[in-house]
């Protein structure tokens, strides 16, 4: 790890649209609630080595991408951590670190984060902070209270002007503001204000001329200012992302950072203007101190990190390495299972496999991206808009609409919808809250009871809203066409239908049924219930495309001209769509209505597997839910686990994600004989089926990066709850409609995790552990991968997951370093496994 | 009349008292013992106590109501002069509470939100290392609230009330690192303080008059003595006092910005004790009927707020917030009613809104459903204001029948010359938009309408049975400041419908957005008298910021 300046001070002057750029480029987008999908909160900084990327955010925010040293000490004390581990984190770092050196800095007290001051921190400077607002504090307020009413979409009736952008709508409110005088004492206010220009970008530039913000120094200043408004910055990079993903452009990020910067101005010019000159230099002079203060407290803590990455790595890939021999003859020889189950590559899918794997033989499963390959949105019966059910990188190619529904439904469902929008509208009304309110609220009395016995969700399902159960099951979503309109030939579909099977590795030796099981979780009156669904499908369950891929795949038109192409599916094999209920560990199968009666045994017998194996996923989960007492009663553990998920007071109804850890492409060969305990994502991957490796590139281009996201959300709302997580969610206050949450009355717009969904009250339940992503195929195929793709290459060399690659002759297992491949478990020690592997990591057993 | 006491009211009266006392006991003993005031996981022993001492509690209430309305139908023809109840009024045990129709239904009100809200606490605030405090405060801030409600005497309704106050604000500091809480609390300390001092002067000056601290003595004295200017000083000072608690502006920012504090900690406040100043004007009706000042005084206040409140409400863009805007604008308009003598009303107002706010804040979290149910449909455009204006005949067409078959009459009841009105002007947006559509919208608009105004129509009959007390006239002046503030409601929520890009809206905005700048004003006052503490420095601090 070098020691250079974490700040570059001897570049060229660039220009300032080239600071505000790069500045705005290091925000990464935030989906909206209703489409909350996982983001790495540090997407913009992956050109650089985490550690550096560590340092450098703490300098400008103050905030440490690492645990306390407290924690890695309980680490230590759990045996979690050990020597070998310090050793070999130094070894694979090539620190200048002794162990002991390591050991005593484990055991010693941290510094606090340091920052970088901005305006606003030397202007606290002259404020009673004890009895009186901050300036920090009640410029975060302000500020993200226009920006909730400007993005607003659907909670407040009468907004601000949005015609011409942020900056100019605030300009315009701002002159009606009496707060920064009232609470402030800001006498200047009204002047300086009206002194500010009306464009944003002559606003940045003529507040860093007015600070004397070095030109060297600019991007690093506006990236510490717009990271102060994070959660809005976040909402404003997730516009632009879209707007550039349909080819066009926004730029409320840029208004946002002038905002920010019209504050800084007038702090400037407004307070204390006759000393605030001086200290306001003082303070830029030490911004490379707070550099160099962020870059040493963090230096060593990075290899404490390191080490337990190490040990979970030595202990995975030792596992990995000692999976029994199948050899290729062997697997053509054995018959086809009768069951193949494809499940989302999501953690949570692997608890459930390995029960089900454990229940029979004959079923096998598989692990694929949830989305199941087909890049849609969907438009429900009667509905305006059209939904994203594909990963939040992808634009729309396909449409996916209901099918089946009788004549009129979906006039009949507008009318409904139309009629609740009205009977809303006469609540929220002015004039008519109050008169509805006498009329109407003892009635309220039936909902409230209902939902605190938990009889029923506080409303209906979006899903099932306006449609009776008999009508909703007349829906088949099914795809339609491109999104521009028009059908599919049978050609493209088959296209379509030939790309997913090879994708899902599912060219040959296809089961009587092939069972496509999305995810999605089932909790009420909780704002972030997208995060628990599924990602690939952006936040939605995965029940759509599940339903309209097994419909495309069972299409006889399609079959045949796969067959022709060369791709043949036996007649006898039929795909069933599937959801697995995660909070609940269940299985719904759709559709099953079109299958021949010749398969209904097949049903039944895979019925039976489903429930058995749904009660051994449920018996695993219980101890982490707090019901181990009914750890041994299936039926009072699944009615505990269906009342969780009905009620509107469970702030835990499932732990997600949580405690994410690995990666593993390969066959399930591969990892079948290993209990990942629910932390490893798995996508199943032949290397030998794979021509050109087209397939391993588009998995280690897509899955690996949303594997990432993923991980690395969890992994900063935990190191960081107050800045990267969306904090207590007892406290959570949803703005806008679905922009985002309060924590409160107001702050910022709070983005990533609740403390909720990490956290149990006693401890955390996600342990911060880079990703560790394994690949069972040739290392020079994923070398040219990531040759090919650049982001690839910096996740992998920057440091931001680690690479392995598993060799499926040997078993031997090597990881992908900036230098190259070392080989971290060797052949002869493959049967070994388990914590024997770890001596075989260390930069001393290169290959 | 007269406090003749049957077993059976003896048993309520027992029951009644026995509420608060089994509340404070669980807050004071209940909590168990663990370390470090931590509560361990949600199903364990402190929780359950709790919920099952909540669900005994709100079953003795309903045991009370169950044998007073035994009582009542069995063996009491209902007596004319008031105050009359279900049943007569009567004071015991030793003179302390008083049960009568207005006691049960706030009994049954408050026992059964709290039990619901410790319900919902249990697992929300699973894991919260102050789960503890938190439990043994909300069983306190109930158990005042109860005995504010049961009691006869006004001292103890008095200090009931400070309790509440007192126990209120361990709960809404409950995260005591978060400086908005904080302020947000220490602004409703202040409130508080000036309403209870209020209160205060009140039932002194009516103690020195009546000589005696009995709210029944007190009706009983008002039956027999015309009206006075001592006691109407009195009631101006409690009409304050109930305005001040019921936040109204601008004393209101307490009340929006306390989010701070966990979600049933809000459906607690909105449903439970925000209202409590209703109550207090219920209680002691008598008292206001007979002073025109203090009416004037809750009308003016009261309909000025609901209309200010409810017009900044359509501009908060967070959930809580809004929801926190509409009670302040309810409680104006409960308030409203009791200006208007509309008693039976201003209770009916009380506990719907108390049952319709409790759920909306417990279901705060299902916000993000309801955007995806209304994405489902195009959003709507501007509404003509020819629309607006041409839905009031149908709405008025619409609600004369139901008023006919009730027998609603503003000549015997003259509050409802400001009510009626208003009700149908709220029809309005629900008519104007069946206007818009084909004749399906409108036949489901007008049924709608009917339907409203029969539960309207049932309401006020099923709480005019309870508080059967007589109409007392209402001064032109009040009808007049009524009916004015809504038609401006009226008028200016039409126009923004009609244009919503207008200059009024436009004008309108930012100003409402900044809440009238009340808030601000008298948090800038309290910053000068009386600073709140905040709590210490953030975790991170700047580098190179030179000492002053």
């Amino acid at each position: 790890m070098s020691l250079a300046p974490l700040f570059r001070t001897d570049a060229a002057d660039p220009a300032i649209e080239t600071a505000v750029e790069a500045a705005c480029a290091r925000i990464a987008p935030t989906w909206p609630l209703d489409q909350l999908i996982a983001v790495n909160p540090f997407w913009g900084w992956t050109a650089e080595a985490l550690p550096t990327a560590a340092m450098r955010v703490e300098a400008l925010t103050g905030s440490r991408l690492l645990m306390p040293r407290a924690w890695y000490l309980e680490q230590w004390h759990a045996g979690h951590l050990r020597e070998p581990h310090l050793r070999a984190a130094i070894a694979a770092d090539g620190a200048d670190c002794s162990v002991e050196t390591l050991l005593a800095h484990l055991f010693a007290p941290a510094p606090e984060p340091a920052r970088r001051a901005l305006v606003t921190d030397v202007a606290d400077a002259f404020r009673d902070t004890v009895h009186g607002l901050s300036w920090c504090d009640f410029v975060a307020h302000t500020l993200s209270q226009h920006c909730a009413a400007f993005f607003d979409e659907g909670q407040a009736q009468l907004g601000p002007d949005r015609e011409r952008g942020l900056y100019p709508a605030w300009l315009d409110g701002a002159r009606h503001d009496w707060s920064p005088r009232l609470l402030m004492g800001f006498q200047d206010y009204a002047r300086l204000l009206a002194r500010l220009p009306e464009d944003p970008y002559t606003v940045i530039a003529e507040t860093v001329a007015l600070l004397g913000v070095p030109a060297i120094q600019r991007e690093a200043y506006f990236t510490a200012v717009l990271m102060r408004v994070n959660g809005w910055a976040a909402w404003c990079a997730h516009r632009r992302f879209q707007a550039r993903l349909a080819g066009g452009d926004d730029d409320q990020i840029v208004h946002l950072l002038a905002l920010r910067l019209a504050w800084e101005s007038m702090l400037y010019r407004g307070v204390r203007s006759d000393a605030i000159g001086a200290h306001w230099s003082a303070a830029m002079a030490a911004w490379p101190w707070a550099d160099r203060a962020a870059e040493s407290a963090q230096r060593l803590d990075w290899l404490l990190q390191r080490a337990l990455e190490l040990a979970y790595q030595a202990q995975l890939a030792g596992r990995l390495a000692a999976a029994p021999a199948t050899d290729a003859a062997e697997r053509e020889a054995a018959t086809a299972p009768a069951v193949q189950i494809a499940f989302c590559i999501d953690v949570r899918s692997e608890v459930f496999r390995r029960a089900l794997e454990g229940v029979t033989p004959e079923v096998e499963t598989l692990g694929f991206a949830g989305f199941f390959g087909a890049p849609i949105d969907y438009r429900a019966l009667a509905a305006c808009s059209a939904r994203p059910q594909r990963p939040g990188l992808l634009a729309p190619a396909l449409r996916a609409a209901d099918e089946g529904a009788p004549a009129g439904l979906g006039a009949r469902r507008r009318a409904r919808l139309e009629r609740r929008a009205a009977w809303k509208r006469l609540r929220s009304a002015s004039v008519s809250a109050f008169s509805f309110v006498e009329a109407t609220g003892l009635l309220q009395a039936f909902d409230l009871l209902g939902a605190s016995l938990r009889r029923g969700r506080p409303g209906p399902h979006p899903d099932g809203v306006g449609l009776a159960t008999a009508e909703k099951a007349a829906c088949r979503p099914r795809i339609v066409g491109p999104v521009s309109g028009g059908t599919l030939s049978t050609a493209a579909r088959a296209d379509l239908a030939g790309h997913i099977l090879r994708a899902m590795s599912l060219t040959q030796g296809h089961a009587r049924l092939v069972v496509l099981a999305g995810h999605g979780s089932q909790t009420v009156n909780n704002p972030h219930a997208a995060a628990l669904d599924c990602g690939a499908c952006c936040g939605q369950t995965g029940e759509v495309n599940a339903r309209a891929v097994a419909a495309l795949l069972n299409d006889a038109d399609v079959r045949s001209e796969l067959a022709s192409r060369g791709l043949a599916i036996p007649d006898t094999t039929r795909f069933v769509a599937a959801l697995h209920d995660t909070t609940v560990d269940r299985i719904l199968l759709y559709e099953l209505d079109t299958l021949p009666a010749s398969h209904a045994p097949d049903v039944e017998r895979l019925r039976g597997w489903l429930d058995a194996a749904a009660v051994t996923a449920r018996r695993e989960r219980a101890a982490s839910l707090g019901l181990a007492p009914l750890a041994d009663d299936p039926a009072e553990l699944a009615e505990a686990l269906e009342a969780r998920a009905r009620d509107w007071s469970e702030v835990r109804p499932e732990w997600g994600l949580a405690n994410n850890a690995a990666f593993v492409v390969a066959p399930r060969e591969r990892s079948r004989h290993i209990d990942l305990a629910g932390r490893s994502f798995l996508h199943e991957y032949r290397w030998e089926q794979d021509e050109g490796f087209a397939v391993l590139e588009l998995i280690m281009t897509a899955p690996m990066l949303v594997t990432h996201w993923i991980n690395f959300q969890y992994y900063a709302s935990t190191v960081d709850n107050r800045r990267w997580g969306s904090g207590n969610k007892t406290l959570h206050n949803v703005v806008g409609a679905r922009l985002g949450v309060f924590e409160g009355n107001g702050g910022d717009l709070r983005i990533g995790l609740s403390l909720q969904s990490l956290h149990d009250g006693t401890r955390w339940r996600h342990t911060p552990l880079r990703l560790s992503v394994f690949i069972e195929a040739p290392q020079d195929a994923i070398d040219r991968i990531i040759a090919k793709h650049e982001r690839v290459r910096q996740l992998v060399e920057n440091e931001w997951i680690f690479l392995f690659q598993i060799d499926s002759e040997t078993g031997g297992v090597a990881a992908r370093e900036r230098q190259g491949w070392r080989r971290v478990v060797a052949q002869d020690r493959s049967a070994l496994g388990g914590e024997r592997g770890l001596s075989a990591i260390g930069p001393l057993e290169a290959a | 009349m007269g406090a003749g006491m049957g077993d059976e009211q003896g048993v309520a009266a027992a029951i009644a008292l026995a509420i608060p006392l089994l509340l404070t006991g669980s807050a004071l003993f209940g909590g168990g013992r663990t370390a470090n005031g931590q509560l361990g996981r949600a199903g364990e022993a402190p929780w359950q106590r709790a919920e099952r001492l909540a669900a005994g509690v709100f079953a003795l209430a309903c045991l009370a109501a169950g044998l007073e309305l035994g009582r009542a139908i069995g063996w009491i023809a209902v007596p004319s002069a008031w105050p009359v109840v279900v049943g007569a009024p009567a004071v015991s045990p030793l003179g302390l509470v008083r049960i009568d129709a207005l006691t049960l239904t706030m009994l049954l009100l408050v026992t059964g939100v709290a039990w619901l809200i410790v319900r919902f606490s249990r697992r929300t605030l699973d894991g919260d290392p102050a789960a503890r405090r938190y439990l043994r405060w909300l069983q306190a801030t109930v158990a005042a609230v109860t005995l504010l409600v049961v009691t006869d005497h006004l001292l103890i309704l008095a200090g009931a009330w400070i309790a509440t106050s007192l126990a209120l604000h361990q709960l809404l500091t409950h995260f005591e690192d978060r400086p908005a809480a904080l302020i947000a609390a220490h602004k409703k300390f202040i409130a508080s303080r000036v309403a209870e001092v209020c209160a205060l002067v009140a039932i002194g000056l009516i103690a020195s008059r009546v000589g005696s601290f009995s709210v029944t003595q007190l009706l009983a004295w008002l039956e027999a003595h015309p009206a006075d200017r001592r006691l109407e000083a009195a009631a101006v000072l409690l009409a304050a006092a109930a305005a001040l608690k019921c936040a109204q502006m601008p004393f209101h920012g307490w009340l929006i910005q306390v989010m701070e504090a966990p979600t049933p900690v809000s459906a607690l406040l909105h449903a439970g004790v925000v209202n409590i100043g209703g109550f207090l004007m219920l209680r002691l009706a008598p008292l206001l009927a007979g002073a025109e000042a203090a009416q004037l005084l809750l009308v003016v206040w009261g309909s000025l707020n609901a209309v200010v409140a409810a017009l900044v409400m359509t501009t908060r863009v967070s959930t809580k917030v809004a929801l926190a805007w509409s009670t302040c604008a309810q409680m104006g308009f409960m308030l409203l009613e009791c200006g208007l003598g509309a008693w039976s009303l201003a209770l009916l107002h009380l506990v719907a809104h108390s049952l319709y706010k409790a759920h909306a804040f417990l279901a705060a979290g299902s916000v993000v459903e309801q955007y995806r149910i209304e994405a489902l449909l195009p959003r709507k455009g501007a509404m003509p204001l020819r629309r607006w204006l041409g839905a009031l005949p149908l709405a008025l067409l619409a609600t004369l029948p139901v008023a006919l078959l009730f027998g609603l009459d503003p000549r015997r009841e003259p509050s409802l010359a400001v009510l009626g009105p208003i009700f149908v002007l709220a029809l309005a947006p629900l008519v104007a938009g069946g206007l818009a559509g084909g004749a399906g919208r409108l036949a489901f608009a007008l049924a709608a309408s009917v339907g409203l105004a029969l539960l309207y129509a049932v309401g006020h009959a099923g709480f005019g049975a309870l508080l059967d007390w007589p109409a007392s006239p209402v001064s032109a002046a009040r009808i007049a400041i009524a009916l004015t503030a809504f038609g401006l409601l009226f008028g200016v929520q039409g126009w923004i419908a009609a244009r919503p890009d207008g200059r009024l809206a436009r004008a309108l905005y930012p100003r409402l957005f900044a809440g009238l700048y009340l808030d601000d004003l008298f948090t800038r006052l309290t910053f000068r008298l009386w600073p709140a503490r905040m709590p210490g420095a953030p975790v991170d601090r700047p580098v190179g910021i030179m000492p002053r």
